[in-house]
């Protein structure tokens, strides 16, 4: 699992690549930590290369987003594959995210 | 300029940077007793009056003023409210913050005749407790507040005495705004009898007779009327279960034909178990075990528009409604209405 953090403007993009399982998590974790203290930016969550996203994923992403809403950022997941929409979907959390 | 006068002005020059203390502790004290109170408001505003305002008063009535303590208005502090009952509120609250000179503050609201109208506004002279100086405290609402300012800039701006014509149709404006502000408290009022009794009707089960808006939703959600199902569905993988809002979903229900909270209600019973059958079959071979406080009023939407029929098209609807128009809600309708088939809701 790799994420790589890249500055546009007032965007910051989070690549994802691999499978964001529950011993990817810790790494994801210390990883994403300058999204969470990002002010008044665009947080992309850029899905294109992720694979798979478990409960620790969704996690990770929930806690990116209640800092975003915290800080006046805003949070767009992007390009998520059919398998990690269907978990958005069933957990319930498909209308918390902005997905595009 | 006389020697009198140059005297109060050097005593206001020295005390100036005591007035600057002074206004910092006022308006953090406001602030704070505002927030205590549960008060909002338009405005805390407040000045230190200039040397060049001050030597104009004291050119026209500075005979008056011994020293720079009988000056009650060198700091003035304002506070706009929204509606006229809350004048009175921070009014009792100034009573308990700062020591008032009653002889000298002035209910402006009062002074009216009973067929006269212009300038409203409660003015208090206080005392800081630890200062000497005294200060002014203007209460007054949102609408006498832009009266008040309008006046100001016309009479400003006018240079000359303005006729006695367009006086009265300033003043009938007055009279106006004191209408709309007395409804304005009026609204208030019947909108918060309104909220409880709305409130008690939900907690008493009464829900045919609640007609659904985003203030109805509000109340009913506060009952949690989705817990149930929620936990039903958090028990298939021992999920824990985080909130999130579900306001989006009044839009929902009403595309669904309810128009009360009863009308949600029977809705709820009636898909309840397919809503928990829909969500069984999907978590129940995954490993996920956090869900959102929303997946059971999504499921409950989902299969009462499959079961009436509809389709792909309906559920296409149901996350433009929750998400916002968007080209992935087509792709998630489409593998809901597929895992739905599966189970023939």
């Amino acid at each position: 699992m790799k994420t790589e953090i890249v500055k546009n403007g007032d965007q910051l993009i989070a690549k994802f690549a691999g499978r964001l399982d529950t011993p990817a998590a810790v790494q994801t974790t210390e990883d994403v930590k300058p999204l969470l203290e990002a002010q008044n930016k665009e947080i992309i969550l850029d899905c294109t290369e992720l694979e798979y996203i478990s409960s620790s994923g969704l996690r990770i992403f929930l806690s990116i987003r209640k800092e975003a809403a915290a800080h006046g950022s805003k949070v767009i997941v992007r390009n998520i594959n059919d398998d990690i929409r269907q978990v958005f979907m069933m957990t319930g959390f498909i209308s918390l995210f902005e997905i595009q | 300029m006389d020697l009198h006068t140059e005297m109060l002005l050097e005593e206001y020059r020295e005390a100036i940077p005591v007035f600057e203390r002074m206004q910092e502790e006022v308006l953090a004290t406001l602030r704070d007793a505002l927030q205590r109170n549960g008060l909002i408001v338009t405005a805390i505003e407040s000045r230190i009056k200039t040397e060049e305002s001050l030597a104009g008063k004291l050119a026209l009535k500075g005979g008056k003023y011994a020293s720079l303590n009988d000056i009650t208005d060198i700091l003035g502090a304002r506070i706009v409210t929204f509606y006229t009952d809350d004048v009175d509120r921070i009014a009792a609250m100034a009573e308990q913050l700062f020591e008032i000179d009653w002889e000298n503050s002035v209910d402006k609201r009062m002074l009216h005749e009973l067929d006269s109208f212009g300038y409203n506004s409660l003015h208090y002279i206080c005392k800081m407790p630890g200062y000497d100086y005294r200060f002014e405290l203007q209460l007054r609402t949102t609408l006498q507040h832009a009266w008040a300012s309008i006046n100001h800039d016309i009479g400003y701006k006018s240079g000359v005495e303005i006729p006695r014509e367009y006086m009265r149709r300033i003043n009938r404006m007055a009279g106006l705004l004191e209408m709309a502000d007395d409804e304005f408290s009026r609204i208030r009022t019947e909108i918060t009898d309104y909220r409880r009794r709305v409130q008690h009707l939900v907690q008493n089960g009464k829900l045919d007779d609640v007609q659904l808006d985003g203030d109805t939703f509000n109340s009913y959600l506060q009952v949690r009327p989705f817990d149930s199902l929620n936990k039903r569905i958090a028990a298939i993988n021992q999920a824990e279960i985080q909130e999130v809002p579900l306001i989006r979903y009044l839009r929902v229900f009403k595309a669904l034909g309810c128009n009360t909270l009863g009308d949600i209600e029977r809705l709820k019973k009636q898909y309840q178990e397919d809503a928990y059958r829909l969500a069984r079959h999907q978590l129940g071979n995954t490993d996920l075990d956090i869900i959102s406080s929303a997946v059971g009023a999504q499921n409950i939407c989902i299969v009462c528009i499959l079961a009436t029929g509809g389709g792909k098209l309906g559920l296409v609807r149901l996350f433009d409604a929750l998400n916002g128009h968007n080209t992935q809600n087509e792709a998630i309708a489409e593998m809901t209405y597929e895992q739905a088939k599966n189970l023939q809701l």
